[in-house]
Formats: C-alpha cells, sequence, structure tokens
C-alpha cells in the first residue's frame, strides 16, 4: 500500500493523464485550429469567406471543445474506466471562472500589445506568434506540468515556445505561420498522447470479466 | 497522561486506521471513483477493499453507489458531507497533536 499521503491529490489528479487521451484530443483540436488559420489566411483577400470565418472561429473554438469533451469521455469510457477505474473530478466553479478571467485578461493584453507594437517591429519579427508560443507554452508549463506533475508537460510547454519564437523569425505571413504553428502543436501533443496511450495500454491490460468487482 | 497526550485518544479510529485513511483521503480529492480505482491506488485486495468501504458506509462516511457507466458496471464511491466533516476533523486534531507534542 502507498503511504505516501500529501502526494494522493497530486496522483489522483495525474490520472486524467495518465492514458494521454486528452492530447490526442488537444492534439486534434490544434491541427484543425492550424488548417482553419492558414484557410482563412488564403481566402482573406479573394472572397467573403475572410470576413466571415472571423466569427466562424468563436464557434468553431467553442464547438471543437464540445466535440473535444465528448472524444474524451466516449475513449476514456471504453479504454481507460475498464481498465484502472472511473473517476469524476470536483468541478471547482470559483477555480474555473478564475481560471477563465485570467486566460481572457492575457487574451486581451496579448492582442492589444500585438496591436499596438506589430506594426514597429513586423519586419523582423511575428509578435503575435512569439506571443502565442510562449502564452500556449505557460498554460502546459503552468496550469497542467504544476498541477499534475508531469514532466512531459514542461517538454510540450518548452516545445511550444521554442515553435513560436522560431516561427515568429520566418517572413510567413501571419495566418500561415500561426496555423503551421497550431498544426505543428497539434502534431507534437498527437505523438506525446500516442507514446503515453501505448504505454498505458500495455502495462494495463484488461481485466477479465471476472476479476471486475 | 499529560492533555496534550490525552487528545490523540480522541482520534476518529474509523479513519485513524491506515487503509480507510488513504481510502477517505483519495475520496475527498475527487467527486467519485469506482472500487476498481480505489483497489489500485491503495493496493488492497477486493475482499479487504470492500470490508474498509463497508465500515466507512454503515458510519455514513462513504456513499455507495451500484451503477452503469454505459455498459460498464460501476460500483461508484462518494465521500458523505459526514465523512468530510470527520476527515476534517481528523486532520485537525492530528495537526493540534504534532504542535503541542513537538
Amino acid at each position: 500500500m502507498n503511504n505516501n499521503f500529501p502526494d494522493v491529490e497530486q496522483r489522483v489528479k495525474r490520472y486524467w493523464y495518465t492514458d494521454g487521451i486528452a492530447e490526442l484530443a488537444s492534439g486534434g483540436m490544434f491541427i484543425l485550429l492550424g488548417i482553419f488559420l492558414a484557410a482563412q489566411q488564403y481566402f482573406m483577400e479573394n472572397s467573403l469567406f475572410g470576413g466571415l470565418s472571423q466569427g466562424g472561429l468563436v464557434i468553431f473554438l467553442i464547438g471543437g471543445m464540445a466535440i473535444g469533451r465528448w472524444f474524451i469521455k466516449a475513449l476514456k469510457a471504453r479504454l481507460t474506466y475498464p481498465r484502472t477505474g472511473y473517476v469524476e473530478y470536483h468541478v471547482d466553479r470559483r477555480n474555473t471562472n478564475l481560471r477563465r478571467a485570467i486566460a481572457a485578461v492575457v487574451a486581451l493584453l496579448v492582442a492589444g500589445f500585438s496591436l499596438v507594437f506589430a506594426e514597429r517591429v513586423a519586419s523582423f519579427l511575428n509578435l503575435t506568434l512569439a506571443l502565442t508560443g510562449i502564452l500556449v507554452g505557460v498554460i502546459f508549463i503552468f496550469l497542467q506540468g504544476r498541477s499534475s506533475g508531469l514532466e512531459r508537460f514542461y517538454v510540450l510547454g518548452g516545445t511550444s515556445m521554442a515553435l513560436g519564437i522560431a516561427l515568429s523569425l520566418s517572413s510567413l505571413p501571419q495566418g500561415y505561420s500561426l496555423g503551421l504553428f497550431y498544426s505543428l502543436m497539434g502534431f507534437v501533443l498527437i505523438i506525446s498522447g500516442g507514446i503515453v496511450l501505448r504505454r498505458y495500454l500495455r502495462e494495463n491490460p484488461l481485466p477479465a470479466e471476472a476479476e471486475r468487482e | 497522561m499529560s492533555n496534550e497526550l490525552r487528545s490523540v485518544t480522541e482520534l476518529d479510529r474509523l479513519i485513524h486506521e491506515p487503509a480507510r485513511l488513504l481510502i477517505v483521503t483519495i475520496l475527498s480529492t475527487v467527486a467519485s471513483a469506482d472500487f476498481l480505482f480505489l483497489q489500485r491506488e491503495t493496493g488492497l485486495t477486493k475482499g479487504n477493499l470492500s470490508a474498509h468501504l463497508s465500515k466507512l458506509e454503515e458510519a455514513g462516511y462513504v456513499k455507495i453507489e451500484k451503477t452503469f457507466k454505459g455498459k460498464l458496471p460501476l460500483t461508484v464511491c462518494k465521500l458523505t458531507a459526514a465523512g468530510k466533516k470527520a476527515l476534517t476533523q481528523y486532520r485537525q486534531q492530528l495537526q493540534d497533536f504534532m504542535q503541542k507534542t513537538s
């Protein structure tokens, strides 16, 4: 029996990420977002799609998150719960609202900062992309890495920051470079999630029917 | 026996038992968890876990529900309000004891 009580809470939180399914879903979302942003850039100048897609992005993100949640739940019900058990987490509404508020403020600051300074530095740096890379990296490191104690999220955070800064130095139009950033991060997440899921399935074979309960 | 030492005898013995303390601590960090998850996390045998859960259920600290998640039968365990209160009180008592005796 593991009697390391102070570690119990973090171990239980870490269980959400034990199978890599959340990363696979996030990776899929990132790739779709990347394709969407690149398509937006492509159609921006010569069709109505560019204008319509601004509003479409919000719908895409909300719909994508709902589908992502459904995907995670369905896959966990099929693969994880029969192998290592079912857990329902507390929904801390105060904490969730606080996180949303912080994310909204940071997003607004990034947008405002980009609008004010983008023109000045656009010649050598795609500021929005660099900030996006850093922001996504911070989310991986502080929201997921620190709460779960899993080292791979620090690597993912570092990858996001490096990728954002590296791509910000490219001469691609912003839509394409942002699209490329999200697509590459999506692939990285899918590879990471895939490795974790493969290892999880290998280490946790499905128990025989008689062994369950 | 001094008052400081006597306070340790007032600890809730139902929760003080290591296996049950671990079960209650796990359940305090989640909304609910099933039997398989608790078994894996505690490392207890089925019989042992069942016995400890029954004691906690009898004391009103844990609520056990037989349910389904899709086609999967689940025995879902939740910490009750009384269970949460008992764990908080236990932690406080233990902390007080440690402070007084250290």
